[in-house]
């Protein structure tokens, strides 16, 4: 009895918060919609319900998912590049104080250089198609990768190496048996800030190639389609579906991280 | 008692350790002149007031540290860096918090010397049969932060002799345990020893400690040490059967190792 009356209140607290977290926006798009409403019929300026024909549409004739996908493969390339060099070279200097000293001052010295600074540089080497899309992303990934690995492999606890070395456990496998697993969690956490801001910059750097390689560029991604949209059909409707398709995506490829440090750390979690 | 069969299993001469702070050059003499013999299957406990240079002693015997001069010789030949003949416990178990009950029993089995010579049924046979020695049977898949303080203590002991080292080093491995549990482990490390075998079937054991009556019912030897800098001060046989009764505990040998070190101990928290 008493049970079934607790399971009601909290179902019926958890629908109150439902209704208090959604009450918000639901009252923006209907004022957004019922504003729109009293626009001319021709007028190119972005509703609701616009949005949902401009997404159906463009989810019909592909074009979408197909700029999605290309996007989301650069980011995962570029990412695997700057995870292979960040964390190999941060577990390196994270381990080693001389190679930490001989290489922090050109990687301080880079690191406020934000990615979308080396933009026209990279435009100008590597062209318009996937190379220079693909240096910056892995630029960009490439430090939050290496500061957070550096981190957490001079960070390990000492205790469990020396307690390797008693066991006669030898060099290596004390690397890739207690410190790489000892640094884990720090390394998983610059892997997730990393892919944060490499679709951050995915998005910035196909706009950017986009201006350059023209409507009929075949530069392609997400980046592109909404700046095809910007500068040549002028589809405000187009350019918020792309705004909320890259931010839905960046919170799944958030969540999706959060649930694989889950699976790979069961350690940490009661 | 058991003259016969004495052999000496580890021999420090002289032996001092200066450590030197890496930024100020300040030079701080942590051990000086120490000479001890230890027997084969012989129970030492170390004892002394805080900062006389028991962890210092313990981890030259165990190769993670080197002495500034002297020499330390085990079976006669001179210690040169860590081995998993010489197995360590720390003070606060250095367990690797990724890995279960299990895997942290097994793991020099699986990745160090100790290992070696068996195939990897004979190794899952000596993992079981350690967890079962110190009551963890049930409890192999659990991480280290599930665990009580006494069980983390039983997975680390189990480690320990599951590598089946020759002497054991511990370094006060019932300090962090609550009075209680403390009693009571002392007792199953007394059994898990082999208290009741003949001397030569037993592991030497060098065991710090704070505590003096634990000192006292645990050892056939008790060594009193002064700092300032650290130097053995006495060796104090404690010739009572074993195995040991409780009532030792309250044995007038204690008073008189306290009457030892009590001027120093109080000066050292002054």
């Amino acid at each position: 009895m008493t049970t079934t009356t607790a399971a009601a209140a909290s179902d019926s607290s958890r629908w109150s918060a439902v209704f208090h977290a959604t009450l918000v926006p639901v009252l923006l798009v209907l004022a957004w919609q019922a504003w729109s409403m009293t626009l001319p019929a021709n007028s190119p300026a972005p509703s609701p319900s616009r949005v949902v024909a401009a997404f159906v549409d463009l989810v019909a004739t592909g074009g979408l998912v197909q700029a999605t996908l290309l996007s989301l493969g650069r980011v995962l390339v570029g990412f695997l590049f700057a995870m292979v060099v960040g964390v190999g070279l941060g577990a390196l200097m994270g381990s080693n104080v001389r190679i930490k000293d001989n290489l922090d001052p050109i990687i301080e010295s880079f690191r406020p250089i934000a990615p979308m600074a080396l933009l026209p540089m990279a435009i100008l080497w590597f062209g318009t198609g996937t190379a220079p899309s693909l240096f910056i992303v892995a630029y960009a990934a490439f430090f939050p990768l290496l500061l957070n690995t550096i981190h957490a492999v001079s960070r390990v606890d000492r205790k469990l190496v020396l307690a390797g070395m008693t066991m006669g456990i030898p060099r290596p496998r004390i690397l890739t048996k207690i410190i790489l697993p000892a640094a884990l969690p720090g390394v998983l956490l610059g892997a997730r800030l990393a892919m944060g801001v490499a679709w951050t910059a995915i998005i910035a750097a196909e706009l950017a190639v986009g201006a350059k390689s023209g409507a009929g560029g075949t530069s392609g991604g997400i980046g592109q389609m909404m700046f095809v949209f910007y500068a040549y059909s002028i589809d405000l409707n187009g350019i918020v579906v792309c705004m909320i398709v890259v931010g839905v995506v960046a919170l799944l490829i958030d969540r999706i991280f959060r649930f694989a440090e889950h699976r790979l750390m069961p350690w940490r979690h009661r | 008692m058991n003259k016969v069969t004495s052999k000496s299993k580890l021999k420090l001469q002289n032996v001092s350790k200066q450590f030197v702070a890496p930024r100020t050059g300040h030079k701080t003499l942590a051990v000086t002149g120490v000479n001890l013999e230890i027997q084969a299957g012989e129970f030492v406990c170390v004892v002394g007031p805080s900062g006389c240079g028991k962890s210092t002693i313990l981890n030259m015997i165990a190769g993670l540290d080197t002495p500034t001069s002297g020499s330390i010789e085990m079976d006669g030949v001179p210690i040169r860096g860590p081995g998993a003949e010489r197995g360590v416990m720390f003070q606060d178990y250095a367990l690797m918090p990724w890995q279960n009950v299990h895997d942290n029993v097994g793991f020099g089995l699986l990745h160090g010397t100790p290992g070696k010579g068996f195939n990897p049924e004979q190794r899952e046979q000596r993992i079981r049969q350690h967890v079962e020695m110190v009551g963890l049977t049930g409890s192999e898949k659990k991480y280290p932060h599930q665990l009580s303080g006494g069980m983390r203590q039983r997975v680390a002991l189990a480690r320990l002799l599951a590598n089946g080292p020759d002497v054991l080093l511990m370094d006060e491995p019932l300090g962090a345990l609550d009075a209680q549990t403390r009693l009571i482990l002392q007792v199953e490390l007394l059994r898990i020893w082999g208290e009741t075998l003949p001397r030569e079937e037993r592991k030497t054991v060098i065991f710090i400690t704070h505590e003096i009556s634990e000192a006292v019912f645990l050892a056939d030897r008790v060594v009193v040490m002064s700092n300032n800098p650290g130097s053995v001060k006495a060796v104090v046989p404690i010739d009572l059967p074993r195995p040991r009764a409780e009532a030792v505990r309250a044995h007038p040998v204690a008073e008189q190792i306290w009457g030892m070190i009590k001027d120093e101990a109080y000066r050292a928290i002054a």
